[in-house]
């Protein structure tokens, strides 16, 4: 097994014993700013500005999402919305986020319909495997959750948000636990909490290495016992309004027939997640078939701010062998359970337990500094040292607690408890997004959004486990705003596209693809219309001017 | 050292596609413009989306699996095999096997033929644990079905109609539903008292700089400092 490695496997082999014992190497903030400045691929400059839209050359954003941020609709032109379906909430997006929303307005008496690009469910939310937090032991406290996460930001969250966030936490956990999740109890029957990269304290929940699965599958249940009518492969298209900025409804792709369906409602909730199947800079990512930025298009057209949109999560440990793995992730726990991330020559290099950001930036540095193992697929990592998991909580402690881990390796022959795994930084979630205020109201009156597509909430990077929550809370809270706040039904019009298309006659050189993307370039799947129309989408004219590559190859900016 | 990857040709409904090893059968679809040939969510294994059946030119036992995780073969045979969903069916809040049962008329309709447990791309014992369903011993099966990702094949091989996957979470949300939480007790759920509010008050100071700095105590020491 990975015999092309067989040396540096030695050196790791070797050490192993000493290292168990060894406390972690020790960063100063000055090496940790420095590690991210010349490391971390938001640091690079790979962005710039655009000339359309409310940020229009104030912000930069990444330059696959600025490309974006820059194309026409889908929409044909001279497309008129004949109403085709009228509902009182429409939310946009089958995840964590969607479906609590739907849960909440359940009982509202509110007709609610639940439009989602793949099936409900299929989304990042099912993927999350390390786990949720809350605060919720003696030593614990909301405040120290809000300070951990704080600091982690940078500093750069919403007070506001956070605060929400962690005050709700425990009561969220109670939440999911009435509905059935079964998160994983110590022999006393209290939750078995772990630290996670920037707690000061164990407080993440978790369901073994399942835990998205274990909520989203709860979740998904519980919302098909609700009259919520479900449109599955449906994908928002446009956002509609009623000519004076207050959103109105949407046009919706329907994929088995191709046709748009326009509808209208009095209240949209935008809940259509993350943006890492943009790949950016040739990054490989961790997230599902959908996560293609859509709601941030859609929001932006329509007048809503973004921010910290220059700001990603690369997760430190995304699979880079096999190949069949690469860009899956390997949760942070894993980690905070013991296993080190060593170099070529066996060497530790870094405190595996810092921020994300700041490991992911120690890691390219090792590769990019040839300390790197390099794979006979083109592809370079460090060492995971899952092993040594094994010699301080002994044997069989990752296959009871990681049976994810051990389940989709074992098929390659790759036994985690016996052998290191190979990791790279992956493309993981979208730290930034639509401006929401505290109730999740977006700058927009009719239109609510919730989940990884808002921004502000986690600053400039996130904790593990802050995210599960935030779905959680924020899904909820939304549902719970939209209940009190909900408008009269207004005309459903496309006269924000318009203005939008007006903006985009005005730049230089925009963009020939069409946005949302929907699916991932390197899929070469894509938006398509039944009938004469079909044809018309023109992502292939600028498969050259982004270069998208499968598998990508995550150093072809950075090695010689 | 770094090997070309060698290529490798597989049908997909009956179509040639040209594949690299080592690659999935999703990604060998993507490459060649067949993306929409399967279904698919999260492309990790974890939405079951993507189920397909296997079979091989030479005769190797091929059988059921998941697109996005299978890695291509030389003579590989593939059909996608997508299952829909079934209505969902409410949990109990006292789960036993009568109410069991009583959700799931087919639940004694097993006839262990094992079928199931073939199928199964998480490599869950399904058979065993509708036979222990059968028994009531429901603290294992929600064991069992821990790492159950609903594709559904279990139920779709299954000739006689039982829902082994669609049992497995009406236990597991009953179970949940039913279950003491002693982490979730008043007093973790309703902090108060002065502290409270000083701590906050500390932690929203106006300055940026500040807060940050204040927040990194307080992360350190667990309470505010002076
Ligand atoms: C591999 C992985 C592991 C993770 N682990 C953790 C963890 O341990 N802890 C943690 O807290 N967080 C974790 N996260 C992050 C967390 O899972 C996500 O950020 C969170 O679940 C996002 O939920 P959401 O509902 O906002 O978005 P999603 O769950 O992604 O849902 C968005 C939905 O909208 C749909 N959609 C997209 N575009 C459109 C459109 N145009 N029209 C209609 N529908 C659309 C999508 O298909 C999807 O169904 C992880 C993420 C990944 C990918
Ligand atoms: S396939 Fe059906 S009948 Fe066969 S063992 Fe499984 S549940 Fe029983
Ligand atoms: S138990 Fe059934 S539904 Fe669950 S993963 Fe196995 S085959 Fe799929
Ligand atoms: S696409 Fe989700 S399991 Fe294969």
């Amino acid at each position: 097994m990975m015999d092309w490695a067989q040396d540096s496997l030695e050196k790791v082999a070797l050490s192993r014993q000493a290292r168990a014992e060894q406390p972690p190497p020790k960063l100063t903030d000055e090496e940790s700013e420095a590690l991210l400045n010349e490391f971390h691929p938001d640091y690079l400059g790979m962005e710039r500005t655009v000339n359309v839209g409310p940020n229009a050359g104030t912000q930069k954003f990444p330059l696959e999402l600025a490309e974006l941020l820059e194309s026409d609709s889908p929409v044909p032109q001279g497309f008129e919305p004949a109403i085709d379906i009228t509902t009182d909430v429409l939310i946009l997006g089958g995840g964590g986020a969607g479906a609590a929303a739907a849960l909440t307005l359940a009982e509202s008496g509110l007709n609610v319909h639940l439009a989602t690009k793949l099936r409900l469910g299929d989304a990042n939310t099912v993927m999350a495997e390390g786990g949720i937090q809350a605060a919720l032991t003696d030593q614990d406290s909301t405040r120290r959750h809000f300070a951990d996460s704080y600091v982690g930001g940078h500093g750069n969250n919403d007070p506001e948000l956070l605060r929400v966030l962690c005050e709700y936490g425990p009561e969220s956990i109670l939440w999911l636990s009435r509905l059935g999740c079964l998160f994983d109890q110590n022999e006393d029957g209290t939750f078995r909490l772990r630290r996670g990269g920037g707690t000061s304290v164990p407080r993440v929940l978790a369901c073994r290495d399942y835990t998205g699965l274990e909520i989203m599958r709860v979740l998904k249940d519980a919302v098909l016992l609700t009259p919520t009518k479900i449109l599955e492969n449906h994908s928002a298209v446009e956002l509609l309004d009623d000519g004076e900025g207050q959103i109105t409804g949407a046009v919706l792709w329907d994929r088995a027939s191709g046709k748009l369906v326009s509808v209208s409602a009095r209240a949209v909730i935008l809940a259509t997640g993350g943006s890492g199947q943009l790949r950016l800079q040739g990054f490989p990512t961790s997230n599902h078939l959908g996560a293609t930025g859509d709601g941030l298009i859609l929001a932006y057209r329509q007048g809503c701010q973004l921010i910290h949109t220059d700001s990603y999560q690369y997760h430190p440990s995304g699979s880079c062998y096999p190949e069949a793995l690469a860009g899956q992730l390997v949760t942070e726990s894993i980690r905070a359970i013991g296993a080190q991330v060593l170099n070529v020559h066996g060497e530790r290099f870094i405190d595996e337990m810092i921020t994300r950001d700041v490991l992911a930036g120690a890691i390219i540095k090792e590769v990019a500094q040839n300390r790197g193992v390099p794979t006979p697929t083109h592809r370079a990592g460090v060492w995971l040292d899952t092993p040594l998991i094994e010699l301080i909580n002994g044997e069989g402690t990752l296959r009871r607690q990681f049976p994810g881990i051990i389940h989709r390796f074992e098929r390659y022959g790759i036994d985690p408890a016996k052998h290191p795994l190979l990791v790279y930084p992956t493309l993981h979630y979208q730290n930034g997004g639509i401006r929401i205020d505290a109730f999740g109201q977006t700058d927009l009156q009719g239109l609510w959004a919730a989940g990884e597509v808002t921004g502000g909430l986690h600053g400039t990077n996130r904790l593990m486990g802050n995210s599960l929550l935030d779905i959680t809370v924020f899904g909820r809270r939304a549902a719970e705003s939209v209940m009190e706040k909900i408008p009269e039904r207004q005309e459903a019009t496309l006269v924000g596209l318009k203005k939008f298309r007006e903006g985009l006659h005005e730049i230089q050189h925009p963009s020939p693809r069409t946005a949302p993307l929907l699916f991932p370039v390197a899929s070469k799947m894509k938006f398509q219309l039944s009938g004469e129309a079909s044809g018309e989408s023109t992502n292939e004219a600028s498969e050259e001017k982004t270069q998208f590559r499968e598998p990508p190859d995550p150093f072809g900016r950075r090695m010689g | 050292m770094k090997l070309e990857p060698e290529t490798v040709e597989i049908s997909v409904t009956g179509k040639p596609v040209q594949a690299k090893a080592g690659e999935t059968i999703i990604h060998a679809l993507w490459t060649a413009g067949m993306g929409d040939a399967i279904k698919t969510g999260c492309v990790g294994g974890g939405c079951g989306a993507c189920t397909v059946t296997i079979r091989f030119k030479d005769g190797k036992p091929g059988g059921t699996d998941l697109a996005c995780l299978r890695p291509v073969e030389e003579g590989m045979e593939v059909f996608p095999c997508p299952v829909e969903s079934i209505p969902a069916v409410a949990p109990s809040l006292e789960p036993d096997v009568a109410s069991l049962q009583a959700a799931f008329p087919t639940l004694n309709r097993c006839t262990k033929c094992g079928s199931c447990t073939t199928a199964c791309p998480m490599t869950i014992p399904v058979m065993d644990s509708v036979l222990r369903m059968q028994e009531g011993r429901f603290d294992e099966v929600s064991d069992d079905f821990t790492t159950c990702i609903h594709c559904g094949l279990c139920r779709f091989v299954c000739e006689d109609k039982v829902k082994p996957h669609n049992m497995g979470l009406w236990v597991r949300r009953s179970q949940g539903l039913s279950r003491d939480n002693p982490s979730l007790d008043q007093s973790s759920l309703t902090e108060s008292g002065d502290e409270l509010e000083k701590e906050w008050s500390y932690l929203f100071t106006g300055d940026p700089k500040e807060r940050l700095r204040r927040a990194k105590y307080f992360r350190e020491h667990g309470r505010a400092g002076a």
